[in-house]
């Protein structure tokens, strides 16, 4: 079982607020890791570390064996950092296709010179990704929607497509930042189905969730945050039955 | 001879004193980006207006300084406020880009520009016969009436906008909604109503400095882009939102070029001036701040988003 | 005849320069108001090569993109740094620092311009020939422009527009992305400079300064920002219909202002009745 992301020490505070605070996580390959925690307890801002969004005041992060806790943002989805977003961020002015295919982690035609001088790599990777792109939109059930705006998609279904932008990224990492929020029926059991399938191909999967009967059903160990810091780690059973999580949790 | 005191002092006086209109046209612009967040660059057109409208009411309608003074700034004041109300008003209601409003105050600006240049010709103009004004020496110092006139009617506009800001409502409204102008509607102050009362100011202002500038030298229709450039510069590298350090930014700029006369040729001036907005640009995109004023930073209260 | 054919030289040079204004803002969302300046670079150099050195006219025009190409970079590297909306500001004084550099300088000719320019093509033809030059690389610069926003690239683009940060996430540069927009644009900017240095022979600094970035920008806010079309159309209008008083054989000191006004006053109603531009293209709002 390989580790595939490890922080250590990670500390990060804004003005006079402590949003990481010795921060030590590990995840290994296939893992399915939840995060979970009031809310200001740091849990997205561990993902704005982990995927580069925030720079870390102290503290290591390590992707496999290479440390990139100094890698630029862009350079993380190359070493194979995926995340999903609260506000989904998906790209308003393109359709369903269009938004998958920018997601690819190599892409020859998005320069000029490989758009001129690379013409027959670009038209091959333009192929491969669409076929991609088309695959995933299967196991979703979404094939239909392929040419459909983003925009005129129903809110499950645009996070289904949050969720499959990051599978374009045939990297080690996922890092979902509240996938559950506001959806359910057939899109949270489609959820559940393909994240599980992606940790089971042998990628480490974070989660943010409140949605605790996700976090149950789904993973295999869990991490409690508040305040910045780590409060309680270890399987799912053993951090819910913690006094210290529901009077800090439903405390709040 | 650079360092004869009295040829020193004299730079200094009338380097200060050319600074006067610069400051006035400076506090105008400056202060219409501070509350608006606007580059306004159709005050170059206004300038215009404020200029033309003073020397026709001069030379055409025979009217005296009196009168012709409050005419021209009516004048102004209708054109800054018909820019507002139906251009600028419509521009924020449709959330334009920044791109737009530039696009569309500098057209404003030649739109105005053009009027003047086929109603009064391109030969420069100057509001009275005679630039000529009574000397008296002081101190070795040569003191023209001008000066006086310059430096009187700056000290006055820039104390009273002080007192205005910071004394009556609506002055302290115009600092909302400088500030915050969500926030400031919210607590119902009228971000609309500042946004006149700024365009009246600013023409006032502009109107006092075309007055100077007018009375010191002759100007064409084009003079004012070139006046506006002095402004955007001293706004900044006195730093967005600070209007007095923009004012002294301009004095302290006119200063720089008064000086540098004495050690290069003054067709380089211009060059001077056009360095300095280079160095604003590039190194002091924030303005000039001096670390023992910078305020304390300011805990955040509120959590940051998310987990 | 020889007017009215010079007039199309002149159209056709702005769609080169309104055509890659729009990949820079309409497509890239740059707000820069520089353009013109690219234009000069490329003209001054392609001119004082042409002069001092005497080398093939495609050699100079080609160094004037490479020396606009360059310039240009240096420009976004320093303000792209700050933020995108300081572009706006610092370009304005960029424009104007290196004009006011140009105008103070024996060696570029100074206020007076350069004159002087070699001639390329002599006799009766000449017109016609710069004519089909001119046409020519216009329709070419306007079909690469198309065909680069068209796939992969074009998809990039809009991707950064609409929301950069999960672009920058995904892997993608979006600082290298604005910087080679904004050098592509520029440097097509400064082939439109050498054209005009070649074909007037002359070239001044007035004939570079901020009322030609108003018109280069409303070429391409008035035709449509972001679409193929639009800034053709924006260069065909804002230059045809001022031209059209020349035929009023009006003395010169009222044309000039009255061209000015009819500009100016078309380009307020287009942007006030129909926002979007003739074609209809995005509309420059703040929600990127």
């Amino acid at each position: 079982m390989s580790t595939i992301l490890r922080t250590e020490g990670l500390y990060k505070a804004f003005g006079g607020i402590v949003v990481a605070d010795n921060i030590n996580v590990t995840i290994n390959a296939g893992e399915i890791l939840g995060l979970i925690g009031p809310n200001g307890a740091g849990k997205t801002s561990l993902f704005d570390l982990i995927s580069g969004v925030i720079k870390p005041d102290a503290g290591r992060i390590f992707l496999g064996a290479e440390q990139i806790d100094a890698q630029a943002l862009y350079r993380r989805a190359r070493t194979g950092i995926a995340r999903t977003w609260q506000n989904m961020l998906l790209f308003r002015s393109m359709s369903v296709m269009e938004n998958l295919l920018i997601a690819p982690r190599h892409y020859p035609g998005e320069s000029i010179f490989g758009l001129v001088l690379a013409s027959g790599r670009v038209r091959a990777a333009e192929h491969a990704a669409r076929e991609r792109a088309l695959s995933i939109l299967a196991r979703m059930d979404l094939s239909a929607a392929a040419e459909v705006m983003v925009t005129d998609l129903p809110f499950g279904h645009q996070k289904l497509i949050g969720l499959a932008r990051t599978l374009m990224n045939d990297g080690a990492l996922l890092l979902l930042d509240e996938p559950m929020a506001g959806v359910e029926g057939t899109v949270y059991e489609t959820m559940q189905r393909v994240v599980r399938e992606e940790a089971a191909s042998g990628r480490a999967v974070c989660v943010v969730e409140h949605n605790i009967s996700f976090i149950k059903d789904l993973c295999t160990t869990a991490v409690f945050m508040a305040q910045g810091k780590i409060m309680e780690s270890g399987s799912v059973d053993k951090l819910l039955a913690s006094k210290v999580l529901t009077e800090l949790y439903f405390g709040v | 001879m650079l360092t004869d005191p009295a040829l020193l002092l004299q730079v200094l006086w009338t380097g200060t004193v050319t600074a006067s209109s610069y400051v006035l046209l400076t506090v105008g612009f400056s202060l219409t980006q501070k509350v608006t967040g606007l580059w306004n660059f159709a005050q170059a057109g206004f300038m215009g207006i404020a200029f033309y409208a003073m020397y026709f009411a001069l030379n055409h309608l025979g009217l005296p300084l009196l009168l012709a003074f409050p005419f021209a700034c009516a004048c102004t004041i209708i054109a800054a406020l018909v820019t507002e109300a139906w251009g600028l008003n419509v521009l924020r209601a449709r959330h334009s880009s920044h791109l737009t409003f530039f696009i569309f105050t500098l057209i404003v600006a030649e739109f105005i520009i053009y009027w003047l240049t086929l109603l009064f010709g391109t030969e420069p103009q100057t509001l009275f016969k005679s630039i000529m004004s009574p000397v008296h020496i002081v101190w070795e110092i040569a003191i023209t009436d001008w000066d006086l006139v310059a430096i009187g009617m700056t000290a006055v506009f820039v104390a009273a906008l002080a007192g205005f800001l910071r004394w009556t409502k609506d002055g302290q409204f115009l600092v909302a909604v400088a500030d915050n102008a969500k926030l400031a509607e919210l607590y119902g102050i009228s971000a609309r109503r500042a946004y006149y009362v700024t365009a009246v100011i600013a023409a006032l202002f502009i109107t006092g400095a075309m007055y100077l500038v007018g009375t010191r030298g002759g100007i064409t229709p084009n003079k004012p882009l070139e006046l506006i450039l002095n402004a955007v510069i001293a706004t900044l590298l006195g730093g967005m939102g600070r209007v007095f350090m923009g004012a002294l930014a301009s004095v302290v700029l006119a200063l720089i070029q008064s000086y540098s006369v004495l050690i290069m040729s003054s067709r380089w001036q211009n060059l001077l001036l056009y360095g300095f907005l280079f160095v604003a640009i590039v190194i002091f995109p924030r303005g000039i701040h001096f670390p023992k004023w910078r305020k304390r930073p300011v805990v955040p209260a509120a959590v940051p988003p998310g987990g | 005849m020889e007017y009215f054919l010079t007039i199309i030289v002149m159209i056709a040079i702005f769609i080169i320069l309104a055509a890659s204004y729009n990949l820079v803002i309409g497509y890239g969302g740059l707000a820069t108001v520089a353009h013109p300046i690219f234009y000069a670079l490329g003209a001054y150099t392609s001119a004082l090569l042409a002069i001092h050195q005497g080398w093939h006219p495609i050699i100079c025009v080609l160094a004037g993109v490479l020396v606009a190409g360059v310039a240009s970079i240096l420009l976004a590297l320093s303000a792209l740094r700050v933020s995108g909306d300081y572009l706006l500001i610092s370009s304005l004084g960029f424009q104007l620092g290196l004009l006011q550099v140009i105008r103070n300088f024996e060696f570029t000719g100074g206020a007076g311009g350069l004159s002087g320019i070699p001639s390329t093509i002599i006799g009766a033809a000449r017109t016609p020939m710069f004519l089909v030059i001119c046409g020519g690389l216009a329709i070419l610069t306007v079909m690469f422009i198309a065909w680069i926003v068209r796939g992969p690239y074009g998809r990039a683009i809009t991707a950064m527009r609409d929301e950069e940060l999960a672009f920058s996430t995904l892997g993608r540069n979006a600082m290298s992305m604005k910087v080679a927009i904004f050098a592509l644009g520029c440097g097509i900017a400064g082939m439109a400079g050498g054209l005009y240095a070649y074909y007037f022979q002359y070239v001044s600094p007035d004939q570079f300064d901020i009322l030609q970035t108003v018109a280069i920008l409303t070429m391409v806010v008035v035709g449509g920002m972001g679409t193929t079309i639009g800034p053709v159309i924006g260069a065909v209008i804002l230059i045809a219909v001022p031209q059209a008083i020349t035929f009023l054989n009006l003395p010169p000191n009222v044309m000039a202002p009255l061209q000015g006004i009819i500009f100016t006053t078309l380009v307020l109603v287009v942007m006030f009745l129909r926002p979007t531009g003739l074609v209809g293209g995005r509309s420059l709002t703040s929600s990127h």
